[in-house]
């Protein structure tokens, strides 16, 4: 018999998952309510958002800023897509906004847009191509830190700058609205009904879970024991850069879900997307709630944004004062978040396992 | 453990997907018409009306003053006994500057408080934000700011002058007092170069040419570049369709550079009290405004506007603005669209529909479009186009004395129309119900 | 957008006040970038909220022109000290505490510069400011078909003479010395008896008060208002990091940017000259993420 803290253990984690997203499955069944769907599908987005940032961050130590480099090029991607069902290749072939950069036939990077199979392998494939790009030309070249940060950020900055440039493309800062709903597989995605929610729900929990499983696997241990000490990693003859490009790259596949499931919602896509505030919000969330555990980053990311829309409009003009204070005192004497809260008064519980799956599972998620 | 990794987590998303595969009833659910059923009004209930302005953030400059400016008009609603005897309810949320929060806030007010319309928004982004929204449930937006037109939506009534109104007169004016030669200077959107597309066509008729033209970012306050060229160019106006912190940051370095408004004024669409207060009276000083409205107009509604609105606990500000007195027409012309649909349902408030105020907001019963006399309105009278909803008016010209006042310098003959497809006739006509098409169809939702 | 319209025709002398633009353009980023040089350099700390102690210099001139009366040429050694004291109370309060996690300062700093902002226009209101310059100031230099602006000049030679009295400060003072003996190496000069808590909270302040001066600077030129350090924070970044830290290499960075920069947005637009210029500099960090001065050493 071992004594361990029943928060490292794996069973109880998975047992929370279950737990978590099978009481927010249910809700709807208790709702009739179109508002609170739209909003808690909007929440379902942040934390997918604050997912990646975990994975990225938490456990990769790569501390990503432009998070939104694929949240916003996957909602381009997407509005392009939605756009493109709305419009009718004879009679109206070309959106409103081009007309006012003096487009006469439709460009050539919009043509794929017209399939809506293809809208959506391009708007997940581009972003994640990018980044894995992106994270060759940098973990390649073993950056690291503070380095990345400026990197992604001053990245992020470019994308901005050219979603409101390229005008006759994205439409600038009026940015693209596509009038109706998405319909796949001739199903409408209503985003005021239940229909949104489950698909926001299932496909963050879909992407929890399965990052979750991957954390415990080889790979997951590998890419911790980098975070932890590159150089030793390296010396014990593990490839480094293609670790972090190959995470990198799986951050930026959840952020891009992210953006297509956000344009289903909103039906609004433009540079704000890319913006760099957006961004470093989304490392708040993932901070607050805890960076090093996948439910902590959901959760934080859940529970800043509905006390934003709850509690905002009480506090109106200190929110952000509140916010950023809340941010400082989480990064200055409890870095790990409301998760390193949890894990400290776990340690009180008395819980006991036998033999040897205990210490593995300690010495497998030290972190979690 | 007797369950491994992977049956556990097959079994996750199986469970998943079983109990939403087990209720196709639920997700299937049209909300939209056990909502719809609903009455916006309640007999026994206030007439809720949403103000959808940012009071936080960068963009509260402008919208706190929107806000304050519509509980004003509120207020004075409600003091003559609201609308047919039942009080105005305002729903004041805060956008925080945040084109996500506009987009939750209008759901909110629109599902959640269920207002009857919801004013609001001074960007074109968040505008086309929350749109889709709107015509999703149906319902019903006041945008009171200039925009650039090319849109022909159902559930939206604009009560600030569209890009042909602006700069209709100003163009001819400036051309015959100044020169022919102008230099277009604009913030990165699509607004400023809407308008001055519309700049154009106008120019080409007053026998002017464009000698320079360019965009630099929203928020940008670097101009030397800018500058640079226009010295090059030597224009005899320069065209500003600048908004926000860069027009002030524009008209101080267009007197740092060394120019004078005399001899090369900068004829705008947006520079107005607020910027001309915020910029320093002898940066504004000399350069031209063209808008409906002037805080010094001279009226007697006006004067009673400007003196009640200051005097009142909502006249902080301390100046009434062309987009304050924008937003004051679109709750008082939103009133009395609310009326006649009253009229319209034999006075029965709970039948009221947000798209049913919009429809008798039109050509209603013989009675014409609904407008504001010279009595009601500080800007002189104006109406709501019966087809396309936008308001016709009376552009003005204004030039800005060394107190930061405009002096009205010339006043258009007659209302102008209000055309959102003035420049793109083969797009087709915007009516009522949909963009009518030259090839005889109708396209409803153009955005 | 046909080509015509997007580039525009080179001619001999746009394009030097073109290049002119640039030194101007150049001294701006600089003195914005100096203070954030000295904090990265001397404690490897990214400060988020460099741009905030930006805004902060500039308030604290208006509020001490438009308030009190100061002329506006004491305004910017007031701004200096003001906020210098600001920075060092974020250092003893936060800083401090995370020299050893150098993200987190990263992420603590942009808290601060959150509430800074919000505070700010909760204290001043949103509205933007502007500040009175001398009017000597307020004219133009004409020399041939050159045409500067006076505030322009004093900024250029104002950024000069900053970076001339922080390399005499790092180079010809104890003070100095003690600093760059810390950025070398931290314990070694610890054991040699330099307090290195006292001077990285000097040196944090030395950075905030010039990021005030600079502040106070720029209120002359631009406006004032609670967002305003955004619009300098990323270019001053890049300039720091793409200069590795180091004053001379921010000198050089600033100046190679705001040449490049005014290049591009004149022969195409200024949005795409920023596009052009950001992605040139994380190219250029792909092949010298130590700087551009900087001899390859051990990555940090």
């Amino acid at each position: 018999m071992r004594r361990v803290n029943l928060y490292h253990d794996k069973r109880a984690q998975w047992a929370v998952y279950v737990v978590f997203f099978g009481i927010l499955a249910i809700i709807p069944l208790s709702m009739d309510d179109p508002f609170t769907m739209n909003q808690y599908s909007r929440y379902g987005v942040f934390a997918m958002l604050a997912l990646s940032v975990s994975l990225v961050w938490g456990f990769g130590g790569i501390l990503s800023l432009g998070q939104g480099i694929a949240f916003g090029m996957a909602a381009y991607g997407m509005g392009a897509t939605m756009q493109m069902q709305y419009q009718d290749p004879v009679n109206d072939p070309i959106p409103s906004f081009m007309l006012t950069n003096e487009l006469e036939v439709l460009p050539t990077i919009w043509e794929p847009f017209w399939h809506t199979h293809l809208g959506l392998i391009l708007a997940i494939g581009i972003p994640v191509l990018f980044f894995v790009i992106f994270g060759i030309l940098m973990f390649q070249a073993r950056i690291a830190g503070a380095f990345v940060a400026i990197m992604t950020l001053a990245m992020l900055g470019a994308w901005y700058n050219m979603a409101y440039d390229m005008q006759p493309y994205t439409a600038g800062f009026n940015g693209i609205s596509p009038p109706s709903a998405f319909v796949a597989f001739g199903v409408e995605v209503d985003p005021y009904s239940n229909l949104i929610y489950w698909v926001s729900l299932g496909v963050l929990c879909v992407l929890t879970l399965a990052t979750k499983a991957l954390l415990q696997t080889k790979f997951g241990t590998i890419v911790q024991a980098i975070r932890d000490d590159p150089e030793r990693a390296r010396f014990l003859g593990y490839n480094v850069a293609y670790y972090q490009i190959v995470l990198f790259a799986l951050a930026g596949l959840i952020a891009a879900l992210a953006g297509l499931v956000w344009v289903m919602i909103t039906q609004f896509v433009s540079p704000t997307s890319l913006d760099i505030f957006f961004s470093i919000t989304m490392v708040i969330w993932a901070a607050v709630g805890g960076r090093m555990s996948l439910f902590g980053a959901i959760f934080g990311a859940m529970f800043i944004n509905a006390a934003q829309s709850y509690v905002g409009d009480e506090f109106q003009a200190t929110w952000f004062i509140i916010l950023g204070a809340v941010f400082i005192i989480v990064v200055r004497f409890a870095p790990k978040g409301l998760a390193g809260l949890f894990e400290y008064v776990f340690g009180f519980i008395p819980y006991r396992v036998r033999g040897t799956s205990g210490a593995r599972g300690d010495a497998h998620s030290a972190s979690e | 453990m007797k369950i491994s990794r992977r049956t556990f987590v097959t079994g996750t998303v199986a469970a998943a997907a079983g109990v939403a595969a087990g209720f196709p009833h639920i997700y299937m659910k049209d909300f939209g018409q056990a909502w719809g059923a609903k009455p916006w009004i309640k007999k026994d209930g206030n007439i809720k009306v949403g103000m959808l302005w940012s009071q936080t953030g960068n963009l509260s400059v402008v919208e706190n003053d929107s806000t304050q400016v519509s509980l004003f008009a509120v207020d004075i609603l409600n003091g003559r006994g609201g609308i047919a005897g039942k009080e105005i309810e305002p729903v004041v949320v805060d956008a925080k500057s945040d084109i996500k929060v506009y987009s939750e806030k209008a759901t909110q007010l629109i599902l959640r408080d269920r207002c009857v319309s919801v004013h609001g928004s001074y960007t074109s982004a968040s505008r086309r934000a929350v749109m889709p929204i709107f015509m999703k449930w149906d319902h019903l937006y006041y945008y009171p700011t200039c925009y650039e037109g090319r849109e022909c939506m159902q559930n939206i009534i604009n009560t600030g002058p569209l890009a042909n109104q602006h700069s209709f007169d100003l163009v001819p004016y400036m051309v015959k007092n100044f020169g022919p030669k102008v230099y277009l200077v604009g913030s990165n959107y699509i607004w400023p170069k809407e308008s001055n597309k519309n700049v154009k066509v106008w120019l080409e008729r007053a026998g002017g040419e464009v000698v320079g033209e360019d965009y630099i970012p929203l928020g940008g306050s670097e101009f030397s570049p800018v500058f640079n060229k226009v010295r090059q160019q030597e224009p005899d106006w320069i065209m500003s369709t600048v908004v926000g912190d860069s027009d002030i940051a524009l008209h101080r370095q267009f007197l740092q550079e060394g120019f004078k408004s005399d001899k090369m004024p900068i004829a705008a669409l947006t520079t107005g009290e607020i910027e001309t207060a915020a910029m320093g009276n002898e940066a504004g000083a000399g350069h031209f405004l063209s808008a409906p409205y002037f805080q010094t107009l001279p009226n007697p509604v006006n004067e009673k506007f400007v003196n009640d609105y200051l005097g009142s606990k909502y006249g902080g500000g301390g100046v009434t603005h062309y987009n304050m007195e924008e937003t004051y027409l679109g709750i008082l012309i939103w009133a009395k669209g609310v009326e006649r649909a009253l009229e319209h349902t034999g006075g029965d408030w709970e039948a009221i529909t947000p798209r049913m105020i919009r429809d008798v907001s039109g050509n209603w019963n013989g009675q014409g479009p609904v407008g504001l006399s010279d009595e009601e309105s500080p800007e002189g009278k104006v109406w709501i186009d019966p087809d396309n909803f936008n308001i016709w008016l009376k552009p003005k010209i204004g030039q800005c004395g060394s107190d930061g006042q405009f002096t009205i310098v010339k006043e258009a003959d007659e209302h102008v129309f209000p055309d959102p497809f003035s420049i793109y006739p083969e797009r087709g006509v915007c009516k009522a119900d949909g963009l009518h098409k030259p090839d005889g169809t109708v396209q409803k939702d153009v955005l | 957008m046909s080509v015509h319209d997007f580039w525009t025709p080179f001619a001999l002398e746009p394009f030097i006040n073109a290049l002119i633009i640039g030194l101007s353009l150049a001294s701006i980023w600089l003195v914005a970038a100096l203070g954030l040089t000295i904090i990265y350099g001397t404690m490897g700390v990214i400060n988020m909220a460099h741009g905030e102690f930006i805004m902060l210099g500039a308030y604290s001139a208006w509020v001490m022109q438009f308030f009190i009366g100061i002329p506006w040429l004491l305004c910017l050694p007031l701004s200096f000290f003001i906020v210098g004291g600001f920075g060092w109370l974020v250092e003893r309060g936060l800083i401090r505490h995370l020299y050893d996690r150098p993200l987190d300062t990263l992420l603590a700093t942009w808290g601060v510069s959150l509430v800074l902002v919000q505070s700010v226009r909760l204290i001043f209101g949103g509205e933007p400011q502007y500040i009175d310059v001398p009017d000597e100031l307020s004219t133009v230099m004409n020399l041939g078909f050159i045409h500067i602006p006076w505030m322009r000049i004093f900024i250029f030679f104002v950024s000069l003479g900053l970076v001339a009295m922080t390399l005499a400060i790092l180079f010809k003072t104890n003070m100095g010395i003690q600093i760059r003996a810390v950025m070398q190496n931290k314990e070694m000069a610890a054991s040699f008896g330099i307090n290195s808590k006292r001077v990285y909270g000097l040196a944090f302040a030395f950075g905030a008060g010039l990021a005030g001066i600079s502040g106070a600077m720029f209120s002359g030129l631009k406006t004032i208002f609670p967002d305003m350090g955004l619009g300098y924070v990323v270019e001053a970044f890049l300039v720091v990091v793409t200069g590795g830290g180091e004053v001379l290499g921010s000198l050089a960075t600033a100046g190679i940017m705001g040449e490049l920069f005014s290049v591009f947005s004149y022969f195409t637009n200024d949005t795409f000259g920023r596009f052009v210029l950001f992605v040139l500099i994380v190219i250029f960090l792909r092949f010298r993420p130590q700087g551009i001065f900087t001899p390859s050493m051990a990555r940090r």
